[in-house]
């Protein structure tokens, strides 16, 4: 039982681990809830809802009213439980701390700059939800959640990301590749 | 409601086995692209095989009806992925 504790403690899992407690999570989600697991989703949800409210006439359109439809979804509850997942995890290995979203070998490549991490962070994260909600979801809820389904757009999805992810760090590695 | 507290506790695990595998350090996320450190893809990887074993041993014991499964339009998903790389590299999430 201590080698248990012990382990759960570790900051870091062997991804083996990881990946089967995911794995167990995505078959409960589809046993308990027929629900598959995904973020993307979740934020376009709340992004839906605000743009409802905010300017009806321009989210009265296909997308917003029956491919996402906007509220308090299965998903947006998900995430929200993924972000206290997340403090639970980081508290238990004690690495629990307030900072500026930044990380080491980011500086060394961009600067020391916060204020270039976010920025950058926010217009790569405009250009990676948008490719999600092009491809009909994201690592989780399409690479992962359609890849145990064996859906063919998973896959497609997965040749997409590595293809352009590998293209993008090369760009951005350019020498210490 | 009950579905509700469902997502709440599963979302929780979720999280927990991101964090613990190390996929929300802007290194791991990159380090895959790099070559440099395949945690992600071992971790995507894992999670994939032990899934698609329990979903669809559940399915042949009659236990679970599939849910809707994402719909594949090839060049959207193609050029939908290719967009995602691009912020996933530069963001590192």
């Amino acid at each position: 039982m201590k080698f248990v504790m012990d382990y759960i403690r570790k900051e870091e899992w062997s991804p083996y681990v990881a990946g089967i407690l995911l794995g167990i999570v995505g078959v409960l989600a589809v046993l308990l809830s027929n629900s598959l697991l995904g973020a993307s989703g979740a934020f376009e949800s709340i992004a839906g809802m605000i743009g409802k409210a905010v300017a009806p006439q321009a989210f009265d359109n296909m997308y917003f009213n029956f491919i996402m439809p906007p509220g308090i979804t299965w998903g947006v509850i998900l995430l929200v439980g993924a972000f206290f997942g997340g403090t639970v995890g980081a508290l238990s290995s004690g690495t629990f701390k307030w900072r500026l979203v930044s990380d080491d070998q980011w500086k060394k490549v961009f600067g020391p700059e916060t204020w270039k991490r976010w920025v950058l962070a926010f217009l790569g994260a405009i250009v990676l939800e948008y490719g999600a909600g092009i491809a009909g979801g994201c690592t989780s809820g399409l690479a992962i959640s359609g890849g145990m389904l064996l859906a063919p757009a998973a896959y497609l999805f997965m040749a997409g990301m590595f293809a352009s992810g590998i293209t993008t760090a090369l760009i951005v590695y350019r020498k210490g590749y | 409601m009950a579905n509700y507290l469902i997502a709440g506790v599963l979302g929780v695990f979720f999280g927990f086995s991101l964090n613990k595998a190390g996929l929300t350090k802007y290194h791991k996320i990159v380090g895959v692209f790099r070559f440099t450190d395949l945690a992600v893809l071992k971790f995507m990887l894992t999670a994939l095989v032990v899934s698609m074993i329990g979903l669809y041993g559940l399915r042949s014991l009659g236990l679970i009806v599939f849910p809707s499964v994402p719909s594949t339009y090839i060049v959207g998903n193609i050029i939908g992925g290719l967009i995602f790389g691009i912020g996933m590299a530069l963001t590192g999430y």
